[in-house]
């Protein structure tokens, strides 16, 4: 991230200095679904590009369809061209990339991003291919904050879809944490009405820290609200819609 | 390596680097420690670091990785920031049982680097590319 996530989630409100070179832990993004994940990413690439750092990794086993937000921050061609997608198309094309990344000509990364993991380990699903992928995301990560030195880290976040929360029948979940400290579950919020998408966000950052959490709205014309999650009224009433709240629009 | 062990092994191992520093020996209790964390691993361990195992392979971008000749005569792949190895021990007792935390091979990486006996090799930055890659082949 973990940091540009953190920040992306607190709307640059009260989430530490930015552009400070902070990276944060290695975080794993999990949950469904899958496009909220994918909208999550691009705005913490969006955050990172905007810092003046280097430039941003964007790795989907896929191209993009369309812009994942309707943001100003989308729209920032300067923001845009800091954020280079490659679309590896299976396991050992993602392991080739990543392995010769320090072959590569140009400035250091300052932010590394894998949409849908689960999409290569199931292909690859042995637990020390899985292990080696996840380890090698870590290495080339920390080769280029090696790069960067005085001058900040290079963040690490990886997305993987699962079904629930603690959802066991994720690809290597338990593995997968082992090598990435920090965790960002995304649930659905049933609340969500007509085309809205609403999610809740819990950040630990590690084992010890305390749950940070927020509703995230998707809205029909590409926008995302983000508020903080109500601490006192954790059990919203049935009647309350997530558009309701007083939320404030994200403006990267 | 930029991974944090249990603060009990990252005070053992600075101790075992202070006495090498003074160019003392290393205090019998210092590697009964190690024995008791580590079990028959710390040995075996040892024993690749007296044997001059271990090689830290780096490339003109700055990327590292190493390399433990293991006791079989087969070379294994470790990663330099975060614990991996690719050998059948890590995969078991480390990985899916969860009941090592570190296989003979990043153990003794940890040792040579307290024993200041870690051997050096430069190669090209495609060479890197080529042994990062090699490993996934040396799985057993």
């Amino acid at each position: 991230m973990a940091e540009a996530l953190r920040r992306v989630l607190s709307a640059g409100r009260a989430a530490g200095p930015a552009g400070d070179g902070a990276a944060g832990p290695p975080l794993l993004l999990l949950g469904t679904p899958r496009s909220a994940q994918t909208s999550l990413l691009f705005a913490a690439a969006l955050e990172a590009a905007g810092e003046g750092r280097g430039p941003v990794l964007f790795l989907t086993r896929r191209p993009l369809q369309s812009l994942p937000l309707n943001t100003p921050a989308a729209r920032n061609p300067w923001r845009l061209q800091k954020v280079r997608f490659q679309y590896p198309s299976s396991v050992p094309e993602l392991l080739q990339l990543l392995a010769s990344a320090h072959e590569a000509p140009g400035p250091a990364l300052s932010l590394l991003l894998l949409d849908g993991l689960e999409e290569y380990l199931a292909e690859d699903s042995g637990i020390q291919e899985a292990a080696y992928l996840a380890a090698l995301l870590l290495d080339t990560a920390a080769y280029f904050s090696h790069r960067l030195g005085a001058s900040g880290r290079c963040g690490l976040v990886v997305a993987l879809e699962t079904q629930k929360e603690a959802d066991s029948d994720a690809p290597h979940l338990t593995l997968l944490q082992r090598y990435f400290p920090a965790q960002c579950w995304l649930q659905p919020d049933t609340l969500g009405s007509g085309q809205q998408h609403c999610l809740r966000a819990s950040l630990e950052s590690s084992k010890l820290s305390p749950r940070t959490e927020w509703s995230v709205t998707f809205l029909p014309n590409g926008e995302m609200k983000i508020i903080p999650w109500p601490t006192q009224a954790s059990e919203p009433s049935p009647d309350k819609n997530c558009s309701s709240t007083e939320s404030q629009s994200l403006t990267l | 390596m930029a991974v944090a062990l249990p603060e009990v092994v990252e005070e053992l191992l600075s101790e075992m680097a202070a006495a090498v520093r003074d160019g003392e020996r290393i205090p019998d209790e210092h590697l009964s420690s190690l024995k008791f964390v580590f079990g028959p691993s710390a040995i075996q361990a040892l024993d690749l670091v007296d044997r001059e195992s271990v090689t830290l392979i780096s490339s003109p971008s700055g990327r590292r990785v190493y390399q433990v000749l293991g006791s079989s005569g087969k070379t294994y792949t470790c990663l330099a920031s975060c614990h991996y190895c690719s050998c059948p021990a890590f995969a078991f007792s480390v990985l899916r049982k969860s009941d090592s935390l570190l296989c003979k091979h990043l153990l003794a990486i940890y040792l040579s680097q307290v024993m200041r006996n870690c051997q050096q090799l430069s190669v090209s930055d495609k060479q890197l590319t080529d042994l990062l890659l090699m490993e996934k082949t040396q799985e057993a």
